[in-house]
């Protein structure tokens, strides 16, 4: 459904996409009443697709009603979790499925301006993105009173410089309006007061290009893919050591074994599995015992890891875990925006500590060092980037502590420079 | 890599996902790119949606053109023009300084603010902020290798190991010859495509060590005389 126009350069065109139907489902939305537009995305059951999974519907129905004040959407397009690569796939191969979502979006939570927040290493994306909008102007899709409806809706592109944390919702607000990206403390919730203290809502790029889909078939028919709670279909990015990574558009409750081995064509030749994170660096790591498991929220949930955005790193039996847990904490320690103490001398420590370890010179008591460092990282801090970072770092010494124990005595002259 | 024909090689039909350039789909370079699609932007912005998305890294360097004046200047009206609060143009703003000067030089960041009635100081703040702005002048080319987990995984220490010695420069250097600047940068948001690598504006993906030398090659002929 999403990706079905991957790698076809004529459907990036206006032209292009309204012959493959776009923009069907913006004249029937604006034919319809704002209520009905949030029913049958609530009914569809679509879910978030940056990572948390808060249904969409519900998320829109906290917008408040005819407030008399400017409103606003935000498409988080700053997609940098390590691992993940599908939203600039999305708006480099179909921009106008993301902002026809953008202007449905829109038009349902009454916001006449809706910010496309992109991150800015993303320049290919970007410039097609740009063009795509400026012919949605002209096309008179976007604009004063478009197609006639009496409904203003703006667009606007806004370039990122560089920063994961303005992926978090708070902190994209924070750099949209020309501040250092920092989160900002909940409540007031962004529907309340949000990008320049206005009514806003933050979706994602994914979320968005399923709602043209949504509007154009019914909620019911989003349900026919997926699981009771996770309805539809999602795209999982795969990287790592697997045969064939990409981008996958599958259904929600897919088999995640049979998805690395069969679809993604398993390990390099001769390997095994060791260790995958399913979600982006933020959540646990599974062992490679662990995969039977369905491809779901709640499936992952009760895995004791997390869904995330869907991408999916493998790591095979040559993998030294030390070292990629090290360097995915000194990405948090490199990111995190320095508000927190927790996170801010949580992550740095932590990454010196797996250094010295990596390094040879660690000893048994720094895991245990690392495990209370992490506890004290976790629900204690304004965003949740502090919990990412403790996250790979709990669950690999948990499931692979002997990867730990054999580095530990190993130091030589060589290492010791750094310990 | 594509090949001299500027056909992207073709290696197997994989996954409907896939679109880096060395890859996949029997296309262009322009036809994945979309610089086919885009053309030429103006370099007064364009519609004023989207005037704030230009190139902030480019080959050329105008260290005394006025930064806010003729096409510059109409551009960060637009962008001003889509805001309610001036402040929200300070990123786009930094962008247009970064394009025209390839780095931020401190006199440029306290122009900004004086436009934009901040301070000087908040500017920085800003500016030091975000990676993507450089405070020190760099080479024509900025190579940034990924060597966050997925790409690391697939070897970015070699693939950066190679750039480094293929330039003669350590980390964050210019090289002898003021072409090339290295540096080390968190995911690209490029992961099935190890290793995925940015110079200036441009992605490279899938690049191995042994693919490197090629690349210097290809850039340096790019190069205006």
């Amino acid at each position: 459904m999403l990706s079905e126009h991957f790698g076809d350069p004529e459907a990036r065109t206006l032209e292009g996409w309204e012959a493959r139907g776009g923009y069907s489902a913006l004249r029937k939305a604006l034919g319809e009443s704002r209520k009905d537009i949030i029913e049958e995305v609530k009914k569809s059951g679509l879910r978030g697709r940056g990572g948390a999974g808060f249904p969409t519907g519900v998320k829109w129905s906290f917008m408040p009603k005819d407030s008399g004040k400017q409103h606003y959407l935000l498409c988080n397009a700053d997609e940098s979790e390590p691992g993940t690569f599908k939203d600039r796939e999305l708006m480099r191969w179909t921009p106008h499925q993301l902002i026809e979502g953008c202007l449905i979006g829109a038009y349902a939570i009454q916001a006449s301006h809706c910010y496309i927040y992109i991150r800015g290493e993303f320049f290919e994306a970007t410039q097609i993105l740009a063009r795509a909008i400026e012919e949605v102007y002209e096309a008179g899709y976007a604009g004063k009173d478009v197609l006639g409806s009496g409904h203003d809706l703006d667009i606007t592109l806004h370039l990122g410089a560089g920063a994961y944390i303005c992926g978090e919702e708070t902190g994209l607000m924070s750099s949209l309006e020309g501040q250092r990206g920092e989160p900002r403390v909940k409540p007031p919730f962004p529907a309340v007061s949000g990008v320049f203290k206005k009514p806003t809502t933050i979706n994602n790029v994914e979320t968005l290009c399923a709602v043209p889909h949504i509007v154009n078939n019914g909620g019911e028919w989003y349900q026919q893919w997926g699981t009771e709670k996770s309805t539809g279909t999602k795209l999982f990015c795969v990287s790592g050591h697997v045969q064939r990574p990409g981008n996958y558009e599958v259904p929600m409750g897919f088999n995640f074994r049979e998805f690395i081995y069969d679809v993604c064509g398993g390990p390099p030749d001769g390997r095994t599995i060791k260790a995958v994170i399913p979600g982006g660096s933020s959540v646990p790591i599974m062992s490679a015992d662990e995969l039977d498991v369905g491809m779901d929220y709640e499936a992952m949930i009760s895995a004791g890891t997390m869904l995330g955005c869907g991408s999916v790193i493998v790591m095979d039996d040559t993998t030294d875990i030390v070292k990629q847990v090290r360097r995915m904490v000194d990405f948090y320690a490199h990111e995190s925006c320095g508000q927190c103490t927790p996170c801010r001398e949580g992550t740095a420590w932590a990454a010196k500590i797996l250094r010295r370890i990596e390094d040879g010179w660690g000893t048994e008591s720094d895991l245990d060092t690392l495990v209370e460092i992490s506890e004290n990282m976790t629900g204690k801090t304004i965003c949740v980037l502090s919990d990412s970072a403790a996250a790979p770092i709990t669950s690999s010494i948990e499931k692979f502590r002997e990867d730990y124990l054999a580095l530990i005595g190993a130091g030589t002259v060589e290492t010791a420079r750094s310990a | 890599m594509t090949n001299d024909d500027g056909k992207v090689r073709k290696i197997r039909p994989r996954n409907p996902g896939f679109a880096g350039i060395t890859g996949e789909f029997d296309l262009t370079e322009a036809q994945i790119r979309g610089t086919d699609y885009v053309g030429a932007r103006p370099l007064d912005g364009g519609h004023p949606s989207v005037a704030g998305t230009m190139p902030y890294q480019l080959t050329t360097r105008a260290p005394d053109l006025p930064l806010f004046e003729g096409e510059y200047l109409r551009r960060l009206e637009k962008v001003l023009s889509r805001y309610e609060d001036r402040r929200a143009a300070l990123l786009p703003a930094l962008h247009i300084v970064h394009e025209i000067r390839g780095y931020l030089p401190p006199e440029a960041m306290d122009e900004v603010a004086e436009r934009l009635l901040l301070a000087p100081a908040y500017v920085r703040g800003v500016a030091t902020f975000y990676t993507m702005y450089n405070l020190q002048p760099l080479g024509r080319f900025l190579i940034q290798v990924c060597t966050n987990i997925s790409c690391n995984l697939c070897g970015a220490d070699e693939v950066l190991r190679e750039f480094l010695e293929q330039t003669g420069t350590e980390i964050g250097e210019i090289s002898e010859n003021g072409l090339w600047t290295v540096l080390e940068v968190e995911c690209l948001g490029a992961c099935g495509f190890p290793t995925a690598v940015q110079i200036n504006e441009r992605f490279f993906e899938s690049v191995k060590a042994e693919d490197v030398p090629a690349i210097l090659k290809r850039l340096e002929a790019e190069v205006p005389a």
